[in-house]
């Protein structure tokens, strides 16, 4: 039997072309009952129009929670931003966050019921069927059914998952979490002999030392973790004495870019490491390691300072060792219950007795695209006789299930969520359902379990059974909070015990290691449907609409590849075809699969962006896998956004770095035959802060989300047609073996002798009376000369109408406008958000975004301001600054050798 | 004394029949005008998303393609005018069709200008007339000194080539008449606007011919400086160069020789006017054009040394531009335009067309490939690292190309079949010297 | 009635000849016409070259004090506006369309300036009438020669042209 017939495949250009249906369509489905609606938690801002307003919600990455704040305009959801409540927030966003507003308003969202793959109008077949079901369910105590989810941490999902487990007793919950590391739960287990997972506060952490973890790295605790990175680097340079990172790992990851310390290893390598540390500390046989001794005398001066944190990739027994390294040390952690955990199956434990399911309901999971190698979901869809799949996307899954009903998207929902930290915030609809004919995921399961399914009804049961006669009180608050106050679990007071019996390592295996990864951009693959994020250059190495396999020079010389080389990867008799970039960093004899991409049915993007590593990824080992096997196939395919790294001797490097406390000194002002421009009123600058940016790219989705910065598609970015407004540039430096990488945010730099303007023929780009170099989209003819002149190269050309054309992102910010063909754009320093903020203090969504606040932005003439302290520093300094420029972005030096 | 008739000049475009050959070649270049017009119209639909560039490489064939036109047409009415000024004995010979290749050149440059904008249909906006908006232009801009450059060179070549003309143009109505073709002698009367050679006229006539001469010889030397500007007051480092104009002036000089040289050979050939263009102007046509690839040599080593003494970002960016992605064409054209064009020294050589006007085509080429090697070479190395991939010309482009080239020999055998392509009154002003006892 | 004579002459030099033996009899109202320059004949017709020279850089000066006035004017006055942090009068920068301007107009003021001391464009002109002026623009000389007067006939004429052995004489009626 061949599979459904799926949708039309997407021809290359669809992603631009793709479905129609955008606003409009959006527009005409908001006239639903005003009650679907959260209250709106902050005043309109002066000069929005009236129906604008801000929604406090939460979003999930892996099942754990992010508050935002949805703005919204007419009933639509415009632009999120971090909820500075949140702890999984605090204020800032990542771009899987900032991406939520495109895939909410994506035209190739799922908009139909399916059945066999094939869109149905009528609801009735599905209504007849379902009932059907259920009577036969409802016979059987469930006997064959069994549930297949994400990973939940939402109380009233779980709560739901439970009741519907109550009324069919024999039915079987498993989940699917392509993401989660098994080795962290059972060295946790082995520490603690309890599933928990420990929350560091880096914020108070003097010496952190990473054995293959990636705390600033994306993830569900990424912001929190940044931010308290973040406060420990401001507040070492406050007391001149700065914290120590020391990074251990085998590919290079945003948290290595910011170590003082990085070591290149091997995932065994960083076990070895990791076992002569804690041996140093008297646990474990006796190892040795060369890097060990000043490690541990490192982690033993900081005391309480001293933090050891465990990644992904690295076995139980490193998990083990951290939390007792931790313990010892006396380490800033705070041990909570895991909100994962849960009494649920996994995929293959569900595909072990696939014999025995008659009934699959697969619920926000996509596995027949992202489970392991060499479990046959496939087979088991064609085998079940009733598979039910509900998503927001039509993926994979939805095309190979029986039955697919579309999901609202969380934007649309009520609905609650549970934080990496266990804090519990409710979500609440922040925009008109933009789909019909899609249902929430916890009204589909109250529906299931008889319960009221209807609007808010399932959450506000499971509050209400919480609360009590406090409900209605607290209900609002939390609301408006966009959080449960006091919702997080306890610290446990639990310590690892002392005789941790560290399983021995495992013995070495020949050649080549795979190491699989999440993607920077993609993810698991769920965000393959955005095109937002994969235009967006990759952190390291630069990639973007499509993906990359990572060598180091020395592999890639040994096999003569260069960068964009095919190979052929074969890991325990299966193959695989994926373009290789060659990364300094990368540790000898390891190959970095990118997990994410290669999605065949990914909405409306075309099939086939990057490579499918689930192919390979063994069931057993899901992130470390040795025994790889390359070879060169001899085609080359080029890698879109990658550019061959050119390290430019310059007299003044771009990036500076300084001790602590040290001051970099001024240029000295060369002197002019003219009087100089005055700027009495406000002034307007940034300064932005390279010691605590951390390359996470989130600034450059917040503007592009902002200020309607258009996709251009592959085709063009590979010709180097981008638009982004804000870049934030890689800066590399040192020997391959040991390279050193900054990251350097280059926005518009705003210069008071900006070289742009004077070459403008038609005063299309002039300065205000507040500094701000201005675009007039208008009178701009598109000579491009000005870009000619930029010594920054920030500004962007429409060659063509991206921004009108048909299948245009459909998502658009109406306080910006829209750029037409022909004409140049760039950075406005948020133009529209200073207006709006009026004598207010203007944030820019950068600036907004920013998970470290690394970002400074205001009246540079108010020496109060953050700005016009951070331009005060001694580690502030221009960029290009020998041009004379006089550029109103600056940056602040890294603090570091 | 009836023997310095000029009559097979101006008996060619009174003829009926120009052969097969002609029609072939007009029929030819019309086909590449006629690609042009479609991709002139494709571009105005579809945008300059056609085209290859990106950033940092805003400008690509656009500003490729005008600067060598200009180059050519430069050095053609530069030859001329040298010749008109210096009342130089190879003037009668050459220096018409070399005024009509700078006006053809000059013509099919200003399309550039106004295609290579985003928005094409708005390039009326850095002219200053009082428009609703209420916005000028931004005279600080080179753009707006290059609008009014390339407009002067039009008027002020085309005025050069015209005032030469009228003489020439009374006596194709009275040979157009003497044939009794009236209609045709109305026209030629039209334009000859009723010269009569009363020698009070010519007098005033030679005077005004030299002033506008003059004038060409400081307008070229600007209109190519303020091109040469557009480039060399950016901040790009390679670009950022005193010697710039000069450079770009200079190595104009053997394209646009070596195209009237081509010319020339063509019209020997082409209306059997060899009395007119004889063996000696050819020769010192040749020469020219060696001497001009030598002083392009010139140029050359001076880059190369000054930018060896500069700075560290002007060193890297001549290094970028000489050795880096785009190094073929900085030494191609070093080959074709300095070197190469060294052979014409010798006798051998320049005497035979089919050695010395490939030679001259080649060096066209080879400053072609200099400019291409400017606009995009010169960006190589850039303040900061380069953020996109690099510049490759489309198809588009090339037919853009290729269409000029079209529009530009359409014009030249327009020319031919219509305006006597030798200057007549001086060749017989020669003539009649020296006849003289 | 006859009002000129046209005298054709095969050379410049008879032409020439001719015509200073009617200046140095008394005549005034003469014009030579040649198939080029003759600067002896414009000499003794007492035709300049300079003032074309002179409306010629008058005319650029004119240009360039236009082009400097209206960069001034629109950039100080007319819209004030803060470039690039420029001075709102940059002279240098002024300064290339200025001449530019200035030479445009020169050259198109020796054009015009040329025709106008011609008196061209002229479509019609008794000259024409000729049967053998065609050949002015070609290989022939002519000296017209206005009649006005009792000792200006038409006898006159020929009695002052018959040494120099004119090809023909014409005679052309206003």
């Amino acid at each position: 039997m061949t599979a459904p017939d799926p949708l039309p495949p997407p021809d290359r250009r669809s992603l631009l072309r793709a479905a129609g249906a955008s606003l409009a369509l959006a527009a005409a489905a908001g006239c639903d009952d005003p009650q679907e609606f959260g209250a709106p938690l902050h005043a309109r801002p002066r000069g929005v129009s009236a129906d604008s307003a801000s929604y406090a919600t939460v979003l999930d990455l892996d099942g754990l929670g992010r508050g935002v704040l949805a703005r919204t305009l007419g009933g639509h959801a415009i632009k999120l931003e971090g909820n500075p409540r949140h702890p999984a927030s605090l204020g800032a966003t990542d771009v899987f966050l900032e991406s939520a507003v495109l895939a909410l308003h994506d035209p190739a969202r799922s908009r139909h019921l399916r059945r066999q793959g094939r869109a149905l109008r009528d609801a009735a077949e599905f209504e007849t069927w379902l009932a059907a079901q259920q009577a036969a369910l409802d016979l059987r105590g469930g006997e064959g059914l069994r549930l297949l989810t994400g990973p939940v941490a939402s109380p009233t999902t779980r709560r739901l998952i439970a009741a519907l487990l109550a009324r069919w007793p024999a039915a079987r919950w498993h989940v699917q979490a392509p993401m989660e590391d098994p080795a962290a739960a059972a060295g946790a287990m082995l520490a603690f002999g309890r599933p928990v997972v420990a929350l560091p506060a880096l914020s108070r952490a003097t010496c952190v030392l990473a054995l293959g973890a990636d705390p600033l790295g994306p993830g569900p605790a990424q912001l929190a973790q940044a931010r308290g990175w973040a406060a420990a680097r401001a507040a070492g340079r406050e007391a001149g004495r700065m914290p120590a990172l020391i990074v251990a790992e085998s590919t290079p990851s945003l948290t290595g870019a910011k170590a003082d310390r990085r070591l290149t290893l091997p995932p065994a390598g960083i076990e070895a490491l990791g076992r002569a540390v804690a041996a140093a500390f008297g646990l474990g046989p006796a190892a040795a390691h060369p890097e060990a001794a000043p490690i541990a005398a490192a982690l033993r001066a900081a005391g309480p300072g001293a933090l050891v944190l465990a990644g992904r990739g690295q076995p139980e027994a490193v998990h083990a060792l951290a939390h007792w390294l931790n313990a010892r040390l006396g380490a800033p952690v705070r041990l909570v219950p895991d909100p994962l955990a849960a009494p649920a199956g996994t995929l293959a434990g569900l595909l072990a007795q696939a014999e025995a399911v008659t009934h699959l309901l697969i619920l926000d999971a996509n596995p027949a695209y992202d489970a392991p190698a060499g479990l046959d979901i496939a087979g088991l869809l064609r085998r079940v006789p009733h598979s039910l799949h509900a998503g927001v996307q039509v993926d994979e899954t939805a095309l190979a299930c029986g039955w697919h009903l579309p999901l609202r998207h969380p934007l649309e929902c009520w609905g609650d969520s549970r934080a990496f930290d266990g804090t519990a915030a409710l979500r609440q609809p922040a925009t008109v359902p933009l789909v019909e004919a899609a249902i929430a995921p916890d009204a589909l399961l109250a529906r299931l379990a008889g319960e009221a399914a209807d609007g808010a009804a399932p959450v506000q049961a499971t509050w209400r059974a919480a609360w009590g006669a406090d409900f209605e009180a607290r209900w609002l608050q939390a609301l408006e909070a966009g959080l449960i106050a006091d919702s997080a679990p306890a610290p446990l007071a639990i310590a690892p015990r002392a005789d941790v019996a560290l399983p021995p390592p495992a013995p070495a295996a020949r050649g080549l290691v795979a190491v699989f990864a999440p993607d920077a951009t993609l993810w698991d693959g769920r965000f393959a449907t955005e095109a937002w994020l994969h235009e967006l250059p990759r952190p390291l190495g630069g990639v973007m609409w499509g993906q990359a396999v990572l060598l180091a020079p020395r592999d890639a010389a040994a096999l003569g590849v260069a960068d964009g080389a095919v190979l052929e990867l074969t890991l325990a008799g299966r193959r695989l075809h994926a373009p290789v970039l060659v990364t300094p960093g990368q540790a000898p004899g390891v190959v970095t699969l990118p997990l994410g991409g290669g999605r065949q049915v990914a909405g409306g993007m075309p099939g086939g962006i990057g490579f499918d590593a689930y192919s390979l990824r063994p069931a057993a080992a899901p992130w470390v896998a040795p025994g790889l096997a390359l070879r060169p196939t001899g085609a080359a395919q080029a890698l879109v956004g990658h550019l061959p790294e050119r390290a430019l001797a310059e007299a003044t490097p771009r990036v500076r770095r300084v001790a602590a406390g040290e001051a970099i000194p001024p240029l000295p002002t060369p002197r002019s035959l003219y009087e100089p421009w005055r700027y009495p009123g406000r002034a307007w600058g940034m300064a932005i802060d390279l010691d605590t940016c951390i390359g996470c790219n989130a600034c450059v989705l917040a503007c592009q989300a902002e200020n309607n910065t258009p996709v251009v598609g592959p085709e063009e970015a590979a010709m180097g047609r981008t638009m982004h407004w804000l870049r934030v540039d890689r800066v590399e430096s040192g020997p391959p073996e040991d390279r050193s990488v900054d990251f350097q945010p280059v926005p518009c730099m705003h210069c008071e002798k900006a070289p742009c303007e004077v070459v403008c023929p038609v005063n299309a780009t002039v300065h205000d009376a507040e500094g701000l170099n201005l675009m007039v989209y208008p009178r701009c003819i598109g000579t491009r000369t000005c870009s000619n002149n930029c010594p920054y190269k920030v500004r962007r050309f429409n060659w063509a109408g991206y921004a009108r054309q048909a299948g245009a992102v459909p998502v658009r910010n109406p306080a910006v406008p829209l750029r037409p063909r022909g004409v140049i754009e760039k950075c406005t320093y948020c133009q529209h958000r200073i207006k709006a903020a009026g004598e207010g203090v203007a944030e820019t969504a950068c600036q907004r975004a920013c998970p470290t606040r690394a970002i400074h932005f205001g009246d540079i003439n108010d020496p109060d301001s953050a700005v016009a302290r951070a331009k005060r520093e001694g580690r502030s300094y221009a960029l290009l600054g020998e041009l004379d420029t006089r550029p109103r972005t600056t940056y602040l030096a890294r603090i570091g050798a | 004394m009836s023997g310095f008739s000029t009559r097979p000049v101006s008996d060619a475009p009174l003829r009926r029949d120009f052969g097969w050959r002609f029609t072939a070649a007009v029929l030819a270049s019309a086909a590449l005008t006629l690609l042009l017009a479609y991709a002139v119209v494709a571009l105005l639909w579809r945008g300059t998303a056609l085209w290859g560039t990106n950033i940092p490489f805003v400008w690509g064939f656009d500003l490729i393609n005008y600067v060598w036109w200009i180059g050519i047409a430069n050095a053609a009415s530069l030859f001329a005018v040298v010749l008109v000024l210096r009342r130089h004995g190879l003037r009668s010979a050459v220096n018409r069709f070399a005024e009509a290749a700078a006006l053809a050149a000059v013509a099919a440059a200003a399309i550039y200008p106004i295609l290579h904008l985003g928005r094409p249909w708005l390039f009326y906006w850095t002219v200053p007339y009082p428009a609703a908006t209420q916005l000028w232009p931004q005279f600080r801009s080179t753009l707006v000194w290059d609008f009014w450059g390339i407009m002067s060179h039009v008027v002020v070549t085309f005025l050069f080539w015209y005032t030469g003309l009228i003489p020439d143009l009374a006596t194709m109505r009275d040979r157009a008449a003497a044939r009794g073709r009236l209609g045709l002698a109305r026209i030629y009367g039209f334009f000859a606007l009723g010269w009569r050679g009363s020698v009070q006229h010519w007098a005033r006539h030679q005077a005004a011919y030299r002033m506008v001469a003059a004038m060409v010889l400081p307008m070229l030397v600007s209109a190519q400086t303020i091109v040469a500007l557009e480039f060399a007051t950016t901040l790009v480092p390679e670009w950022h160069q005193a010697r710039l104009p000069l450079q770009v002036v200079a190595t104009g000089l053997p394209s646009g020789l070596g195209v009237v040289l081509a010319l020339a050979a063509l019209l020997r050939g082409g209306l059997g006017l060899g009395r007119y263009i004889d063996d000696a102007d050819m020769d010192l046509l040749a020469k020219l054009t060696a001497a001009a690839a030598l002083a392009c040599g010139y140029v050359y080593a001076e880059a190369l040394l000054v930018a060896w003494l500069e700075d560290q970002a002007t060193r890297q960016a001549m290094a970028a531009r000489a050795f880096g992605a785009y190094a073929g064409l900085y030494w191609g054209a070093a080959l074709l335009v300095v070197v190469l064009p060294q052979l014409l020294w010798l006798k051998g050589v320049r005497r035979r067309a089919r050695y010395a006007v490939p030679i001259g085509l080649a060096a066209a080429i080879g400053v072609w490939l200099d400019r291409f090697s400017l606009v995009a070479g010169g960006l190589l190395r850039d303040h900061l690292p380069r953020t996109g991939p690099l510049y490759a010309p489309s198809l588009p482009e090339w037919t853009l190309l290729a269409g000029t080239v079209g529009l530009f020999a359409l014009m030249l055998l327009v020319f031919t079949r219509f305006v006597p392509v030798v200057s007549m009154f001086e060749t017989r002003h020669e003539e009649s010297e020296a006849d003289a006892p | 009635m006859t009002t000129h004579l046209l005298a054709e002459f095969e050379a410049a030099e008879p032409m020439v000849a001719a015509l200073r033996a009617a200046r140095a009899a008394g005549w005034r109202k003469l014009d030579a016409h040649a198939p080029f320059p003759v600067p002896e004949a414009a000499k003794l017709l007492g035709a300049h070259e300079s003032p074309v020279g002179w409306i010629a850089i008058a005319a650029g000066l004119a240009g360039a004090a236009l082009a400097y006035g209206t960069q001034w004017w629109l950039s100080v006055h007319a819209w004030p506006i803060n470039v690039g942090g420029r001075p709102l009068h940059a002279l240098p920068a002024f300064l290339p369309a200025t001449t530019i301007v200035g030479i445009l107009w020169a050259a198109a003021g020796a054009l015009l300036g040329m025709l106008a001391l011609n008196r061209l464009p002229r479509l019609h002109h008794p000259v024409f009438a000729a049967s053998q002026f065609h050949r002015a623009s070609e290989d022939r000389f002519f000296l017209s020669l206005e009649l006005d007067g009792p000792d200006f006939d038409a006898a006159a004429a020929h009695r002052l042209l018959a040494p120099h052995r004119p090809l023909s004489v014409a005679a052309l009626g206003g």
